[in-house]
């Protein structure tokens, strides 16, 4: 039955039925009420860098080698190898800073880390009050565990875990497949002549 | 006004005349600010609770419980805002407009009957005074365009003018149908003798009413995505906010004269003289007045904006034929006495009117379209 | 003569001395309001509150904002470009013919011509329902004709509109 203004009507029945049905189906409204709620983001997303640690923040995996330094185009790395007493480098940076307000997140420096320890984030919540210092993200704030990373990717973090255990395996296996080459050349060969039982002159040991 | 002056004088005989008029004088232009600014202020935050609840959101709801203090938010950031001026612009009409545009909005409810006897002037011409005010606002309109010195304000006021000069006619028609019928210009006598079929009439007034207030579906001079912001665009700070307060207080009185001419006003179950039937009548009209601004809101919710030429149409080829026909229904509906065969009549020649203005203008909407993707 | 007269004639008094000595035309039409409103107070002073009421809605409502629309269509809205009118010659004769006007204007009020047309038992207050019955009972053939001319000019614009458009198409 078709009266004019039907229309207007029709739509005034649909409003009035959202209106209502907003209150008693709360499914139905989209709002995500931020800061209490957060909205998922999808997996893939990525925001500004972070270094991976396995088991404790002492031990990253990061070796301070300097690629991601160097690959980076903007230069928003900044890398100083961290050295023992003696002046002996020890495979660990010392300092680790990252200016996001630089980095572009084109995520080069994950690709090119050798050693799977620089992966990227997706904590969007980086606002600060500052401009430079505040905007600087050092080596503290970077370390993040590998459970972290498990939890906000779990398909990449599983696939680095797996690469990284393959490869662990295959350096074991070589080790071992080498020592087992040592062992039966040792074996094979006939034994070298022992050294003279003669005592020896004690090699430092006060005896 | 004269029967709070009475009232005063008879309570308090030693006070001096003048002090009792002036608090005569004070008293109910003090309940129209306190009470319609309220409702302004509410009224803003419930429209966009409303609108939000029918888009499938929530309104604001961070200010303080539901949102309530958002209003006072609002008004504190405008009044923060920097008032900027254009450089080429005409300092005194940029000035004055949106004082013009909110004064008219406030007068039309000195005639506004809140209870019985209690309305701000009892004016004898009272409809006819809310109606000339309501076109003051026109000027405003338009020096608020000009004085902006910028094409697209220009061009939004005069699409503005045209809409509220053009909706003027069937509105005031619609009114004249009323006050045929009630024999009297006065808006209290107007209330008190209601009781008849008049309902028929409030369609061509709210719309009429919707049109002159510039509220949505009319919404095209003010809405933000045509010619930016049409006549208000130049305007920052309290002078933004005197605009849309204007407008705002406009569609409420629209609203309040509506419920005053068409709804009966004060009247309902328990309405009276005396105190309790005051308060119960001052009951009865704000909740039809809030009654008329929900079916506001809920209009914008719901309807498409009219494209400018459309909307001209609408009033000149549609509303003002109704008003006349409507007119002369209710010139019908007096003289003829049986009241049944008053209501054949009446209504078959409403119906065969609506018939015939629908076929007629019926060459202005779209045929259905075939599209063919080759 | 009461207080609220003069103010009320200073008042218009103010703005129709503005509305001819001002230099921006818009600002001369905003004037021209003030005068209008000023005219219908004094209505309300007189008590033809039906007249006062039309008046601001004829006057500003509509024939103010036709005065504005045509002022648009001029090219020197802002007084800034030529010489100065106000205070010039044209100015000073035509202000010299309008005080002649006024003088003759007031003679006849003060004289007896007028009360010769009005008829008697004229108030100066009526209500709208006697201004309407008047107009219905005893000045209906004007009303009529009013009626008639103000239709034939709707017709006319109608059909300058029309030809406009058959024009451009």
């Amino acid at each position: 039955m078709n009266y004019p203004g039907k229309g207007l009507v029709d739509g005034l029945a649909v409003t009035a039925r959202n209106f209502v049905g907003s209150y008693f189906y709360t499914d139905r409204l989209t709002t995500v009420q931020y800061p209490e709620e957060r909205v998922q983001t999808p997996e893939n997303s990525r925001t500004f860098p972070f270094l991976v640690f396995d088991e404790s923040p002492d031990k990253p995996r990061c070796t301070a080698c300097k690629i991601c330094e160097v690959e980076c185009p903007p230069k928003c790395i900044y890398i100083v190898m961290d050295r023992d007493e003696k002046g002996k480098p020890r495979q660990q940076p010392k300092i680790f800073d990252i200016d996001i307000s630089v980095c572009m997140q084109c995520q080069i420096c994950v690709e090119v880390c050798p050693f799977e320890s620089i992966k990227m984030d997706n904590d969007y919540e980086k606002s600060r009050y500052g401009r430079f210092n505040e905007l600087m993200l050092r080596l503290p704030d970077l370390l993040k565990s590998n459970e972290y990373y498990r939890q906000i990717k779990p398909t990449e973090a599983a696939a680095v875990d797996a690469k990284l255990k393959a490869e662990a395996e295959a350096k074991a296996a070589k080790k071992a497949a080498a020592a087992a080459v040592a062992a039966a050349k040792a074996a094979a060969s006939p034994p070298a002549t022992p050294p003279p039982a003669s005592p020896k002159p004690p090699e430092g040991s006060a005896a | 006004m004269e029967k709070i002056y009475q009232l005063l004088h008879a309570l308090l005989p030693s006070v001096p005349v003048w002090t009792v008029w002036i608090a005569a004088f004070l008293i109910p232009i003090g309940f129209i600010f306190g009470v319609y600014l309220t409702i302004f202020a509410f009224t803003t935050l419930v429209e966009r609770k409303a609108l939000g609840r029918i888009q499938n959101r929530y309104g604001p709801n961070r200010v303080g419980p539901f949102g309530i203090l958002q209003p006072m938010a609002d008004g504190l950031k405008i009044l923060l805002k920097e008032d900027i001026v254009p450089r080429a612009a005409d300092k005194f009409s940029h000035f004055l407009a949106p004082v013009l545009i909110v004064v008219p909005g406030l007068l039309v409810y000195l005639v506004v009957p809140v209870a019985p006897g209690m309305v701000a002037v009892d004016l004898k011409i009272g409809v006819l005074f809310a109606l000339a005010v309501g076109t003051v606002s026109v000027i405003a309109l338009f020096m608020a365009g000009w004085a902006s010195r910028n094409k697209f304000s220009l061009l939004g006021a005069m699409r503005a003018v045209a809409q509220v000069v053009s909706y003027e006619v069937p509105t005031v028609m619609a009114g004249v149908a009323v006050i045929m019928a009630a024999g009297t210009l006065s808006t209290l006598t107007i209330v008190e003798r209601q009781g008849g079929g008049i309902l028929n009439i409030s369609n061509l007034f709210v719309i009429g009413g919707l049109a002159e207030s510039a509220r949505c579906p009319f919404d095209l001079p003010e809405a933000e995505s045509e010619l930016i912001g049409g006549y208000h665009t130049e305007y920052s700070g309290f002078k933004f906010a005197l605009f849309q307060m204007g407008e705002y207080l406009a569609g409420m009185a629209m609203a309040g004269v509506t419920v005053t001419l068409f709804l009966g006003g004060y009247m309902g179950p328990g309405s009276g003289p005396g105190l309790v039937g005051g308060l119960i009548s001052m009951f009865w009209f704000f909740g039809k007045l809030t009654g008329m601004i929900a079916l506001n809101i809920w209009i914008r919710g719901t309807w498409p904006r009219l494209r400018v030429d459309q909307l001209m149409g609408f009033a000149w080829k549609v509303l003002l034929p109704l008003a006349l026909v409507n007119i002369v229904a209710v010139g019908l509906w007096h003289f003829l006495t049986p009241r049944p065969v008053a209501w054949v009549v009446t209504t078959g020649w409403l119906a065969i009117w609506v018939v015939v203005l629908t076929k007629c203008n019926a060459g202005a909407a779209l045929e259905k379209r075939e599209y063919r993707y080759i | 003569m009461n207080i609220a007269f003069w103010i009320i004639s200073a008042v218009t008094v103010l703005g129709a001395l503005l509305a001819v000595t001002l230099r921006n035309l818009v600002h001369c039409v905003l004037a021209l309001i003030l005068f209008f409103i000023g005219i219908a107070a004094h209505y309300f002073l007189l008590r033809a509150d039906f007249l006062g009421a039309v008046q601001i809605l004829i006057y500003v409502g509509a024939v103010a904002v036709l005065i504005l629309f045509a002022i648009m269509l001029t090219h020197n809205v802002t007084g800034t470009e030529g010489p100065r009118e106000v205070l010039g010659v044209k100015w000073w004769s035509g202000s010299a013919i309008a005080a002649v006007l006024a003088i003759l204007l007031k003679k006849a009020i003060q004289g007896d011509a007028l009360s010769a047309i009005l008829p008697a038992g004229a108030k100066a207050h009526s209500s709208a329902a006697e201004i309407g019955k008047a107009l219905v009972a005893g000045w209906v053939v004007p009303l009529e004709a009013i009626a008639i001319l103000l239709t034939a000019a709707l017709i006319g614009a109608v059909v300058i509109a029309l030809e406009e458009i058959r024009k451009s198409r």
